[in-house]
């Protein structure tokens, strides 16, 4: 699960031949993660109307870059993380660079630690990253506080905090499948 | 080819480059947050095709659904329109009585005419407002001539003011907004107040006059200053705890689809010129911008010569 590449270079006599096809097929898996990120950001910015819609974008964001940071960080290097921020901070409205700081941060930590991180239970992930959302929720209001010159209830902040922490663990299982099959370039 | 370690410093110089970078960028959109909001609104207006591409499903579902209702209950939707209908009737010919003894009344009176406003009719394209914000995205199209500080009105009453205009779409603080301040009327008690969003649903009610509390119930207008006039619906007073009177909005703010952006000419009412007196002037049909906008109000301040003292 920590390795980078999980599949050992094949001698080169044995390895398939790199059609077009191979190459593209590669590509497109490397970049998937990528890819659907920026593409979750921008569908959640439609108006669905659907409650806890732009706490989603955020929420999801963070726990991509801090699974595939932990996990496959050759699949999404950090100027793809620094691109899913400023799409994140085009298509939110929340205080500007705050998003893309909060996912560098997430991501810095989840690949400089991913070799603790892997030798620990999940619960203890989890809260580490229950840690960091609830330090990002409490800079955002206090910014957004700042910015207004006023007291605001920090409730938007709470249920920020409490649904990315909630979404966390069935998207870490969507990414871990993710990471198997399509977002896998081993398997192209 | 760069060797195993030296790809391992640029991998960590990237990420803390990077993150000087954010930042640098979140120090630059607290300067100018101005571009911010202009480089949002331009995203935004990029994919508004897309985003009715993708909402278009979820409408026709929403229609299907409501014509299922209606289909399942025909019987009884068919009665209660009935009624609906008598009763509309009744009003119909009241409110044709009463249009006409007003049209005699201001004839008798050579009441001046109220200007008629021009609109255009937009879809809200999404909402915008973040975590700690109520505003909304609409689009208006090609070649509109909205301008920063227009009214927006749904079909119940009003909904807020424009802030920012893009070429196709306009952004519009929601009177539910933590920056929003409306002067207001309160129509049985004649007294003035000002409506303050507070980010929840129901916006409070300030500065009322301590011997003439707002009563429950009773209808909230706007009282006319800056580039709004007088007397649009807003919605009607409910007190939520004691002394606390907020105003339970006509707009259906939380769903909002079709809204109009009435431009009421953008005069507001200046008085005449005095000497000394600190001119308000309007501002024109350029976006406003934080630079120029004084406490959110689209004007600028400024100052008149003070005429010499006439030595008599």
């Amino acid at each position: 699960m920590v390795a980078e590449r999980s599949t050992p270079s094949l001698h080169s006599a044995v390895e398939p031949k790199q059609t077009w096809r191979l190459v593209l097929d590669r590509m497109f898996r490397s970049a998937m993660p990528t890819l659907l990120l920026i593409a979750v950001i921008i569908f959640l910015s439609a108006p669905f109307g659907v409650p806890g819609q732009e706490e989603m974008q955020l929420g999801v964001a963070l726990c991509a870059v801090w699974f595939w940071g932990q996990t496959r960080p050759r699949l999404m290097p950090t100027p793809a993380v620094f691109l899913c921020g400023i799409v994140l901070e085009l298509y939110s409205f929340g205080p500007p660079g705050l998003a893309v700081l909060a996912l560098l941060v997430f991501y810095g930590v989840a690949r400089h630690w991913r070799y603790a991180l892997a030798q620990v239970s999940f619960i203890l992930v989890w809260l580490i990253f229950a840690l960091f959302v609830i330090l990002t929720c409490c800079l955002q209001w206090l910014l957004v506080c700042i910015h207004a010159f006023a007291f605001l209830s920090p409730m938007p902040g709470v249920f920020q905090a409490v649904l990315t922490v909630g979404l966390y663990p069935s998207l870490m299982a969507l990414f871990s499948w993710g990471s198997r099959t399509f977002a896998n370039p081993d398997c192209a | 080819m760069l060797s195993i370690h030296a790809k391992q410093i640029v991998a960590r110089a990237s990420l803390a480059v990077l993150v000087m970078l954010a930042v640098g960028l979140l120090v630059l959109g607290w300067a100018k947050r101005s571009a911010v909001d202009e480089a949002r609104l331009l995203a935004a207006d990029l994919l508004a095709p897309a985003y009715h591409a993708m909402v278009w499903p979820q409408i026709q579902v929403r229609h299907w659904v409501e014509d299922l209702h209606g289909a399942t209950d025909l019987a009884r939707e068919c009665s209660r329109l009935r009624e609906e209908n008598r009763a509309l009737r009744h009003w119909y010919d009241v409110a044709v009585v009463l249009a006409n003894e007003n049209a005699q009344l201001k004839d008798s009176l050579h009441w001046i005419p109220e200007p008629v406003p021009q609109y255009v009719t937009g879809r809200v394209t999404r909402d915008d407002g973040g975590l700690y914000a109520r505003a909304v995205l609409l689009d208006v199209g090609d070649g509109h001539v909205v301008r920063a500080g227009d009214v927006a009105l749904d079909a119940a009453g009003l909904v807020g003011r424009v802030t920012e205009v893009g070429p196709h779409t306009v952004r519009v603080l929601q009177i539910n907004d933590d920056a929003s301040r409306i002067p207001v009327t309160l129509t049985t008690s004649r007294a003035d107040a000002i409506m303050v969003g507070d980010d929840g649903a129901m916006p409070r009610l300030m500065y009322y006059p301590q011997d003439q509390h707002p009563i429950e119930g009773e209808r909230v207008q706007t009282r006319g200053q800056s580039t709004m006039p007088a007397g649009l619906p807003i919605g009607s007073v409910h007190y939520s705890a004691p002394n606390h009177p907020v105003v339970v909005p006509d707009a259906d703010l939380a769903r909002l689809d079709i809204v109009r952006i009435f431009d009421y000419g953008g005069q507001s009412l200046v008085a005449p010129d005095a000497p000394g007196r600190v001119k308000a002037r309007v501002m024109d049909a350029k976006p406003l911008s934080s630079d120029s906008a004084m406490f959110g109000l689209p004007f600028l301040l400024q100052s008149l010569p003070v005429p010499a003292a006439s030595g008599h």
